[in-house]
C-alpha cells in the first residue's frame, strides 16, 4: 500500500482508512450505530508507531466486529498517537479480503516536498 | 564440486549449483550471513523463484544469531515478510539461538489434514454437487466467519492447553484422530498467561471456522499411485475419495504474532542483535521474551489443532447426511494432520553432535522417516505422512518422510507456492471463465466471495507436480499418491 498525506495526521488517517477500503465495501444498513473507540499508542519511532497503528485498527476491527470508516487523529508527535476510530457493524459490509497484519518488511515513511508518503506491505 | 552459474536470470544473486536439486547462496553474498543459504529447486522452478525477492530473504534469515548449517528454502519458496514462505531455519538454543515470530508467521500452525474415506469416485460423482453445497453450508468459511462450536470463557484456556484433545473430549472426534495428528494435536508447554486479552477477544467465536484466503476444504479423488506398499499400509487405492482441510489459528494466531513482533523489535537492541529486516525481530530462545513467545505460540498452535479437529467433525457430519451412513461406516479416518507454520524445539545432529534446536518452519512441513521416536505407533514402520496441497485446479499429494530429510532438520515443502500475488492474479483472472473451465474438468467450486476465486486461481501458483518432483528427487520425502480436486470450498 502506498499512502500520501499533507501532514503526519493526514498520513495516518489515510493509511488507516485505506486498510478498510481495500478490503471491504459497504453494502447494507443492518445496524445504524456508530461506535467511537479511543486509540492511544506510543512507540520508539515513527515507523513503529505507524505499523502499530495499522495493526491496532485491524485487531480492534476483528475483535469488536467493526469496520472503521472515520478516523479522527488528534495528535501524532514524538512517537505517540492520540486518535478516535469510528466504526460501524461489520454486518453492514461485504468483506472481500482478510488482512492479517501490517508488516515492517520494506516499510518506508518519508517527508517530501508535498507532504508525507508511506509504503507498507500487508499480510493478506 | 560446486560451480557458479552466473546470469541464470536478471537477478543479482549468483547461486552455486550443488546438484540438480540443491543451490547455495554463499556466505560471501552478504556480510553478516552466519551460514550459507540452500535452496531446493530445479532449474525450471528456480526461474520462478527468481521472479521475486525470496532469495534475498533466504540470505537475510542467515543473519539470525545461533542459526546452524544453513538458511533453507523448500522448492515452493516465495516472497514473504521477513522470512520467505517455504523457509526453514534452526537455531542452537545453547549457543544464543533465537526464536523469531516472523519465522512462524501470523497464521500460527496453519496446516493441513487429510481424511480418507471408503468411497470411490463412482459413489460420489452423482452427489458431488449436493456434497459440496452441504460442506459449504455446514463448515463456516469466509472473512469474519463465526462457528457454531462455542467455547466458554473458562474453557478457552483449557482449549489452548489441550488442543485437539479438547475437541475430542467434547465428542468431536476420537483418540485415533489424536494419534494421527502431529504432536497428538497439543504441543506441550502452552502458556495461556502469555497470551494477551486482545488475542482471546480476537479468536473468540472463530473455533470451527475455515477462514479465508488460501484456506480451503476439498473433496478429492486419488488419481495416481506411486508407492503401492505405502498405499496398502494406509488403505488407499486409485479412485478413492479423500478430504483435505487447510486452515490455521485464525485471528488468535495473528494477534499472538503481532503482539510478540511488536515486543521483539525492542529485543534487537536489548540483545545486540543485527538483522537486515525488522520483520525478523527475535529474542534468544532462553530469554524471558523468547520463552513467553513460545508459550503463547504453542497456545495458538493448539488452537489451530482444535480448530481443524472441529472442521473435520463438521465434514464428517456433512458426509453422514449426504450418504445416510455413519462416518465410521464411511471409513472416514484421519490419515494425518501436519503443521506448516510453527517453531519447535527438536533434537538434531549437527556436525556429528546432537543439538537442541529451535526449528522454524515457515511454510514447511515436518518430514520424519520410519523409526523416528516422534511417530505414532501406527506409522513407526512407514514414516510420517507429509501432506502437500496444490491449487484448486491441479493436484495435491501425499508423501512419506525420508531419512534424506535429516539435512533439512526433517522438513519438506508445504504446497505449490505462489508465482503471482493475489492482486496480480485477480487482475488477470475472470471468475466466470475460471469457474466454467474448472467445471468442464469436473471441479465444483463454492466460495464466500468471487475475490477469493480469482486470487486463488491455479495460475497464481507453481505447478505442485514440479515442486513435489524436487522434494522426492532430493530425498526429503517420497511420493505415495496424488489426488485431484472434485469439490472445493474456499473462504
Amino acid at each position: 500500500m502506498r499512502i500520501k498525506g499533507k501532514d503526519l495526521k493526514d498520513l495516518f488517517k489515510h493509511a488507516g482508512l485505506a486498510v478498510f477500503q481495500v478490503s471491504s465495501r459497504r453494502q447494507f444498513t443492518r445496524n445504524k450505530t456508530h461506535i467511537d473507540i479511543p486509540v492511544k499508542l506510543s512507540a520508539d519511532n515513527l515507523e513503529e508507531l505507524f505499523v502499530n497503528w495499522l495493526n491496532e485498527l485491524l485487531s480492534l476491527s476483528q475483535a469488536r466486529g467493526l469496520i472503521f470508516h472515520d478516523l479522527k487523529i488528534k495528535k501524532v508527535e514524538g512517537g505517540s498517537l492520540d486518535a478516535v476510530a469510528v466504526g460501524s457493524d461489520i454486518a453492514n459490509y461485504k468483506v472481500n479480503t482478510e488482512i492479517k497484519a501490517a508488516t515492517f518488511h520494506e516499510l518506508k515513511i518519508a517527508q517530501g516536498g508535498s507532504g508525507w508518503e508511506a509504503k507498507v506491505i500487508l499480510d493478506v | 564440486m560446486a560451480r557458479t552459474v552466473p546470469n541464470l536470470t536478471m537477478d543479482d544473486i549468483a547461486l552455486e549449483k550443488i546438484d540438480d536439486y540443491r543451490w547455495r547462496i554463499p556466505r560471501s553474498y552478504k556480510p553478516g550471513m552466519r551460514v550459507p543459504g540452500i535452496i531446493y529447486a530445479d532449474e525450471k522452478l528456480l526461474k520462478d523463484i527468481r521472479q521475486d525477492k525470496a532469495l534475498e530473504q533466504v540470505a537475510n534469515v542467515a543473519f539470525l544469531p545461533g542459526i546452524v548449517k544453513a538458511s533453507l528454502a523448500m522448492p515452493d519458496i516465495h516472497w514473504g515478510y521477513g522470512f520467505p514462505i517455504g523457509g526453514v531455519a534452526a537455531t542452537d538454543i545453547e549457543n544464543g539461538g533465537v526464536v523469531s515470530p516472523g519465522g512462524v508467521g501470523f497464521d500460527i500452525n496453519c496446516g493441513v489434514r487429510l481424511v480418507r474415506t471408503d468411497l470411490q469416485f463412482e459413489d460420489v460423482k452423482d452427489k458431488l454437487k449436493e456434497l459440496t453445497y452441504a460442506l459449504f453450508s455446514d463448515v463456516p468459511s469466509g472473512v469474519g466467519s463465526k462457528g457454531d462450536i462455542r467455547v466458554g470463557a473458562k474453557e478457552e484456556k483449557e482449549l489452548l492447553v489441550k488442543g485437539a484433545k479438547w475437541a475430542v473430549e467434547k465428542g468431536l472426534g476420537t483418540q485415533d484422530d489424536l494419534d494421527c495428528t502431529e504432536e497428538e494435536g497439543a504441543i506441550q508447554g502452552a502458556d495461556p498467561a502469555a497470551v494477551s486479552e486482545r488475542a482471546y477477544e480476537r479468536g473468540k467465536a472463530q473455533s470451527g471456522t475455515l477462514g479465508s484466503g488460501n484456506h480451503f476444504l476439498e473433496v478429492q479423488a486419488i488419481d495416481q499411485l506411486y508407492d503401492r506398499d505405502a498405499c496398502d499400509a494406509l488403505g488407499l487405492n486409485s479412485g478413492q475419495i479423500m478430504v483435505m482441510i487447510h486452515s490455521g489459528s485464525r485471528g488468535f494466531g495473528y494477534q499472538v504474532c503481532e503482539d510478540y513482533t511488536r515486543s521483539m523489535v525492542h529485543c534487537l537492541a536489548k540483545y545486540n542483535i543485527s538483522v537486515p529486516d525488522r520483520q525478523l525481530a527475535c529474542a534468544p530462545v532462553n530469554s524471558a521474551e523468547g520463552k513467553a513467545y513460545l508459550g503463547a505460540m504453542k497456545c495458538a498452535a493448539n488452537y489451530a489443532w482444535a480448530n481443524r479437529q472441529c472442521l473435520m467433525h463438521l465434514t464428517r457430519r456433512a458426509f453422514e447426511r449426504i450418504f445416510n451412513m455413519s462416518w465410521q461406516k464411511l471409513g472416514m479416518s484421519l490419515i494425518y494432520d501436519v503443521a506448516h507454520n510453527i517453531a519447535k524445539i527438536e533434537k538434531h545432529i549437527v556436525d556429528g553432535k546432537e543439538k537442541t534446536l529451535c526449528v522454524h518452519r515457515k511454510g514447511a512441513t515436518r518430514s520424519i522417516p520410519a523409526g523416528h521416536p516422534a511417530l505414532p505407533q501406527k506409522y513407526k514402520k512407514l514414516g510420517q505422512p507429509v501432506i502437500i496441497p496444490g491449487d484448486m485446479g491441479r493436484n495435491s499429494y501425499l508423501l512419506i518422510g525420508q531419512e534424506g530429510a535429516a539435512e533439512t532438520f526433517y522438513s519438506a515443502c508445504h504446497g505449490a507456492g505462489r508465482v503471482k500475488s493475489r492482486t496480480a492474479s485477480a487482475r488477470s483472472t475472470n471468475a466466470d471463465t475460471l469457474l466454467k473451465e474448472l467445471a468442464s474438468r469436473g471441479i465444483i467450486v463454492k466460495a464466500s466471495g468471487r475475490e477469493t476465486i480469482v486470487e486463488e486461481a491455479p495460475q497464481a501458483y507453481k505447478d505442485v507436480n514440479d515442486v513435489v518432483d524436487v522434494v522426492h528427487n532430493a530425498g526429503l520425502a517420497k511420493r505415495v499418491c496424488r489426488m485431484r480436486p472434485l469439490g472445493v470450498i474456499k473462504g
